[in-house]
């Protein structure tokens, strides 16, 4: 349905970004990314440019943003998630973004 | 007032007893009270001071500096010019370790967290690692 709304006027829109934050020694990480990844693709994968970060090799860019636990999920350089959000409160995050973007 | 002999204030301070007296020596400490029998008595206003000093030291302010904003210190608002810049200066130094410092606690804070969700190992090592690489 998300899909849907943004697709009818996507030209020329800006990329939301997605930081996904993990690291090697985390079990939810994956669910993380697999998450991000369900989701940006239930509303619209052109619209969003979905990056994951692992906090040990980019420790300072993660500290910059706040990650202080992963899994962590920023948006557009902004740290929203620690933890892992339910799948319904993150595409209302995602949606919300490129609502912003849009005005 | 509570008062102190040099051991106490040593202890307290964590100074020797003989830069405790060359702090008095080259005026950083006001002349020091003596008892009757001739011993130095410490009062809360000379910790407050040493304490001050010794903060100063660990942000690596010279003596020199320290004898200046310990003048500040007394009576900021008669301090000289010089006396008010040199706090600003330092003021901006104190400022911006804050914030080192608070990214190398975020730094370690991450990296705690790491380990304790991890049952694999500690990354800690490896984090401190790729930090020295840089």
């Amino acid at each position: 349905m998300f899909g849907f709304i943004f697709l009818a006027g996507s030209g020329g829109m800006t990329v939301v970004l997605v930081e996904v934050f993990i690291s090697n020694f985390c079990e939810k990480c994956s669910n993380a990314m697999f998450m991000v990844e369900q989701e940006t693709a239930r509303i619209d994968t052109t619209r969003f440019d979905v990056l994951t970060v692992d906090v040990i090799e980019q420790i300072d860019h993660a500290v910059a943003l706040g990650v202080l636990a992963t899994p962590a999920i920023a948006i557009d350089g902004k740290l929203v998630f620690t933890g892992l959000p339910t799948p319904q409160t993150l595409r209302t995050e995602l949606v919300k973004h490129i609502a912003v973007d849009d005005k | 007032m509570s008062t102190y002999r040099i051991s106490e204030v040593s202890r307290k301070i964590n100074l020797s007893a003989d830069t405790l007296r060359y702090y008095e020596k080259i005026g950083l400490l006001p002349p020091v009270s003596r008892n009757s029998a001739g011993i130095r008595v410490y009062d809360d206003q000379d910790l407050s001071r040493l304490g001050f000093i010794r903060r100063a030291q660990t942000m690596n302010f010279s003596l020199a500096e320290i004898g200046q904003l310990l003048e500040m210190r007394t009576s900021p608002q008669n301090a000289r010019n010089e006396v008010r810049e040199l706090t600003q200066r330092k003021l901006l130094e104190v400022e911006k370790n804050l914030g080192e410092l608070g990214t190398l606690r975020d730094e370690l804070q991450l990296l705690v967290n790491l380990c304790q969700g991890s049952e694999e190992g500690c990354p800690i090592l490896e984090g401190i690692a790729q930090k020295e690489q840089r």
